[in-house]
């Protein structure tokens, strides 16, 4: 197939092939931009979190009541929450997963230049392990015996060993093995020794947006204060949790003198970190699809336009010998030029968004073949809007040159 | 060369089955110029559609060079329209977006001949038709008459097996119209045979024979003079 | 001749069907999410207190340092001190409302033990914010002047904690607990709807507070101050412990954190500026205002037009939405110029039957304008569509932590809206079909009726 003649043939309609790049680089634009960030959210939504999610239950009570006995109260808490039938296990800890936000740096060392390794420390008991359904890769569990438990002001003293995450001892130690090493959790602090190593699950979404979702410790102590109570977290039976809730809610309201200031499925605390970005994709990327419908009627209104004005012109071609697959090519490649201008124009018009969305959010959305990929899904649509008017085209019967009108 | 033998041709709507042409035989011979006449709506354009393979029919067998063009595919008809035809309309049909070159270009194209062969075959059959020169003009910068010069030379390029004009000088005052029949002769005188559908019986007369169409039904005048010729000899 | 051009008008519109279709559908889908748009935005930006919103006025006094950085915008510019909303609380100026707040939070909770305890938003205010703000009682009133000064404990609720805590009945009379301390309830108010909450300065979308106290009471019982502390050098350091401590050191210092409101008439809005001025020489001379005296009075309109200006993901979505308003645009010229053109014929025959450029003109403009017609009005369906699920991404990606109805007005048609929407629909659809009728009309007479 000759491109020359579809050539002069666009020289002679340039307000239609405008209309049509313009067009096609739009929706290019609006559609790849779209689809970027959505598939950039949607791929660390995607992560595992490492953790069977769906089955566990946070909750985060808070005294406003002095006179409380915070400990005793913990101590009863885990008692009565246990004594549900469907509750398996559950934990003290003062970070809860997807949410820990508390970031410090590590350090193997304690020189004033040393390194700092991002991660965020879970201060909890030995049941922590069974409650998240770690595994242990290397190493001791930490027991019972190992917990520092007390309020804040009678328990001077830390837990001077710890477990770290898979991700963590890689990142810390490389292939040697973490166990024994020892490590400091602040520049100033005492050192702490690293006695196992658990398996990755993911911390919370400021690790996570730097790409570093799974580096966490755990530290076998549990403090409290009157106004700094640790979390509960705690694993029910599978399928369980949504009808458990309620049951668990009253549970922790039999203290009085607090209230529960979160309750509910870590499912929800994972799907609130992608929350504002995701629906925001989400938003667009159907935005998009409404785009790309539209875009595909009016290629094809265009196309049909071009097709009954050229009748005549396409009768002829018959007459002189061209098949019906001649005149349906004549079609898909003029619209395929076309779609092609408008596509390198409209990847201009993607890598502009994409920088300043990637500018506004600290992250990078670019994806090379998403974006071929988004071009192609483009150019089919643009294909399969122009194969019914050219199909109907490619009908035209021959006979058409006789007729004298 | 061209054999019909028993075409019928019916155009049938929900009410009425019209036949624009019964059993048709005829016979035209390599080198021959035959015209063809007949009023409006005797079936003229009928033939002309059957005649340039643009239309099927269902009764009756047409040969072309030895093959019968019934019930071919639509792609073979594409092929024989392409390499055994040469169409020269009323209203020229050119294509106005290409200039004369490219015009004459489209069949080759879709014969899928070497670039040589085409640019060699183009300027011959422009030459032949006296604008060779203007090769790179629209066919809007060119007045009637010279259109369908280029009309002709586009017929002629792929060496067909006949050109089949219909009402070529139609769309043309008389002295253009006296050059463009004068163009077809010179180009019958070098042995391309060519059918040409026209009402006018001045021209019809120029042919060596003419076939007339009547109500769908073809008479063959060339057959009886030249049976009175054989008569009076 | 109009009534031949309606019937042609009505007669082309059902000739091609499926193209006519088309038109409105584009037409209609690219209005209706550029009215959603619109919408939002209008809504977001409708400034409370309409009738006296040019009257309030936000007040900000440069007491900063020295040292402080130039001023870029006032929406930058530091509140007030305590001393200073104290000091200023004493001017006497007849027709001059004075109003001050901040935010603080807690736990309210009740005697029966069946009814759990909520954490929730809550505004200290004094006396004067509910006439300023003019928020409606369910129940009750506010506290006055006497019960301010006197640090009496009363609270005033929200109709949302009165339904929680009393089960919606008239609880005047009854008693509340901040965390432990008990409080006397006054008033309830009715549902106070803003279109974002605007005294504290945060212009957050549907977060309504859920009781008021009096100052004196939360200054008296060191309940926690929600505010950011903009202080000298000299407290720079300890300023987040402002929150919940160091109290005494707060109310001397010269940080500025409280939220200061005027209502000022039109005629004594000079009056009032030179005696706030005359407050800070006075001060000045104690040693104070160490920089060259400057003051702000902001009124309600012109920090709604700061605040909606900064909505990113409006601003963004807006431009969006324009564009793809744009593309529909450009596929209705398509559409209506294939429409068009198949009427060549009938065109160049009406033409040499004598009918003029301008009968063609307005025959196929009609056409156009009831196109527009339809375009608009199912725009205006789909965009009542398109508010709903906006409404509903705008729950989802709160976590559901906003209830439906404190964000419903922000997704609302109005008549305002509708209008707009028609309007814009129909001009645009004229814009559109220039060139498709510029072309037809341009038809030479009868040149399509050669036999060719």
């Amino acid at each position: 197939m000759d491109i020359k003649p579809i050539f002069l043939g666009l020289k002679q309609n340039k307000f239609m092939a405008m209309l049509m790049i313009i067009q096609i680089a739009f929706t290019m634009g609006v559609l790849s931009s779209s689809v970027l960030v959505a598939t950039t959210t949607l791929q660390e939504w995607n992560k595992l979190s490492g953790i069977p999610h769906e089955d566990i239950v946070r909750i985060s009570p808070e005294f406003f009541d002095d006179s409380q006995d915070v400990g005793q109260a913990m101590f009863n808490d885990l008692k009565r929450v246990k004594e549900i039938p469907s509750v398996i296990n559950a934990a003290p800890s003062n970070a809860v997963p997807f949410t820990a936000e508390n970031m410090i740096d590590v350090y193997l060392a304690t020189e004033e230049d040393a390194q700092g390794f991002k991660t965020v420390v879970f201060e909890s008991d030995e049941q922590i392990i069974d409650v998240l359904q770690l595994s242990l890769v290397d190493g001791r569990l930490i027991t019972a015996s190992d917990v520092v438990k007390g309020d804040i002001e009678s328990t001077p003293q830390s837990a001077a060993e710890v477990m770290i995450s898979q991700d963590m001892a890689q990142v810390l130690f490389g292939d040697d093995s973490a166990i024994g090493k020892t490590i400091w959790l602040a520049k100033n602090a005492d050192p702490v020794k690293v006695i196992g190593v658990y398996s990755n699950f993911m911390t919370g979404e400021r690790l996570n947006g730097r790409g570093k979702s799974y580096q966490s410790i755990i530290r076998p102590q549990v403090k409290w204060s009157q106004t700094q109570q640790p979390h509960y977290l705690m694993r029910v039976e599978q399928g369980t949790a949504v009808a458990l809730l309620e049951d668990i809610i009253d549970v922790f309201y039999l203290e009085r003198g607090r209230y529960i200031n979160s309750s509910e499925l870590l499912k929800r605390t994972q799907k609130r970190m992608y929350d504002g970005r995701g629906s925001r994709a989400l938003t667009f990327l159907v935005l998009s699809v409404v785009l790309l419908i539209i875009t595909g009627l009016g290629i094809t209104g265009l196309t049909a336009f071009q097709v009954t004005q050229k009748r005549k012109q396409i009768g002829t071609r018959r007459a002189l010998g061209a098949k019906k697959s001649d005149i349906m090519r004549y079609f898909l490649t003029e619209n395929s030029i076309l779609t092609l201008i408008g596509l390198v124009i409209g990847v201009a018009v993607t890598l502009s968004i994409t920088f300043e969305l990637s500018e506004q959010a600290g992250q990078n959305f670019f994806n090379l073949s998403v974006l071929l990929m988004t071009a192609l899904l483009l150019w089919v649509v643009n294909i399969l809007a122009v194969w019914f008017p050219a199909k109907r085209a490619a009908n035209i019967a021959p006979a058409i040159v006789t007729r004298s009108a | 060369m061209l054999r019909m033998e028993n075409v019928s041709k019916i155009y049938r709507t929900d009410l009425v089955e019209t036949h624009a042409l019964r059993k048709v035989d005829l016979h035209i011979k390599s080198g021959e110029f035959v015209s063809v006449t007949g009023p409006s709506g005797s079936g003229k354009t009928t033939f002309l559609n059957l005649a340039g393979a643009l239309e099927t029919f269902e009764e009756g067998d047409y040969f072309l060079d030895g093959h019968n063009v019934k019930g071919l595919s639509d792609d073979k008809l594409s092929e024989i329209r392409n390499q055994k035809i040469g169409f020269i309309f009323q209203s020229f049909n050119l294509l106005p977006d290409l200039p004369l070159f490219d015009n004459v270009d489209v069949p080759l194209r879709y014969r899928g001949m070497s670039a040589k062969e085409r640019k060699e075959r183009i300027e011959h059959a422009l030459e032949t038709v006296g604008l060779a020169s203007r090769m790179q003009h629209l066919p809007t910068q060119l007045s009637g008459g010279q259109q369908q010069r280029v009309a002709i030379a586009r017929a002629i390029a792929g060496d067909p097996l006949f050109l089949l004009a219909d009402e070529p000088t139609g769309n043309l005052d008389s002295l253009m119209a006296q050059q463009v029949m004068e163009l077809l002769e010179d180009i019958n005188s070098k042995g391309t045979t060519i059918i040409m559908v026209t009402h006018d019986d001045q021209l019809a007369r120029r042919a060596h024979r003419n076939i007339q169409i009547f109500d769908g039904q073809v008479s063959d005048i060339e057959k009886s003079v030249a049976d009175d010729v054989i008569r009076s000899a | 001749m109009f009534s031949y051009n309606f019937q042609l008008a009505l007669k082309s519109l059902k000739e091609r069907p499926a193209l006519t279709l088309l038109t409105i559908l584009a037409i209609a889908t690219g209005l209706g999410l550029y009215t959603t748009v619109k919408t939002m935005s209008y809504q977001s930006s409708q400034v409370p207190l309409a009738h006296k919103s040019k009257n309030i006025f936000l007040l900000q006094m440069d007491n900063r340092e020295i040292t402080a950085d130039a001023v870029e915008h006032q929406a930058r510019m530091v509140d007030t001190t305590y001393k200073d909303t104290l000091n200023l609380m004493q001017l006497e100026m007849p027709g001059v409302k004075q109003s001050f707040n901040w935010s603080t939070y807690g736990i309210l909770n009740v005697e029966d033990e069946n009814i759990n305890p909520l954490q929730t938003t809550a505004a200290v205010v004094n006396s004067s914010f509910f006439t300023m703000f003019e928020t409606p009682f369910l129940y009750g009133n506010g506290w006055d002047k006497t019960t301010e000064e006197s640090g009496e404990a009363v609270i005033i609720i929200s109709k949302l904690m009165n339904d929680k805590l009393f089960g919606g009945r008239n609880s005047v009379g009854e008693s509340v607990r901040i965390n432990t301390h008990v409080l006397k309830i006054i008033g309830v108010l009715d549902t106070w709807y803003l279109s974002s909450k605007f005294y504290n300065r945060s212009f957050w979308p549907g977060y309504p507070d859920n009781f008021f106290i009096p100052y004196t009471f939360a200054m008296d019982n060191n309940l926690p101050r929600s505010a950011g502390f903009d202080c000298w050098a000299a407290n720079a350091d300890i300023s987040r412990s402002f929150r919940t401590e160091n109290k005494d050191r707060l109310i001397n210092s010269e940080c500025a954190w409280v939220t200061f409101w005027a209502e000022v008439p039109e005629a004594k809005v000079a009056d009032y500026r030179q005696q706030i001025m005359s407050y800070m020489e006075s001060e000045q001379t104690l040693g104070r205002f160490p920089r060259e005296l400057a003051m702000y009075l902001t009124n309600l309109n012109d920090q709604y037009n700061y605040v909606n200006g900064r909505n990113q993901f409006l601003n963004t979505f807006s431009v969006l939405a324009t564009l793809f308003f744009a593309v529909c645009l450009l596929n209705a010229v398509g559409i209506l110029l294939a429409k068009f053109m198949r009427r060549k014929k009938e065109v160049s025959l009406r033409r040499a039957l004598g009918a003029k450029k301008k009968t063609i003109i307005m025959q196929h403009l009609l056409e156009v304008v009831i196109i527009g017609l339809l375009g608009g009005l199912l725009g205006i369906v789909i965009s009542y569509f398109g508010l709903q699920g906006m409404m509903s991404i705008r729950l989802y990606s709160s976590d559901y932590t906003v209830r439906i109805e404190d964000i419903q007005p922000l997704f609302q048609l109005n008549w305002v809206m509708i209008a707009n929407a028609f309007v814009t629909g129909i001009i645009c659809t004229i814009v559109a079909s220039i060139y498709p009728i510029w072309r037809l009309c341009n038809i030479p007479p009868a040149s399509q009726l050669k036999s060719q």
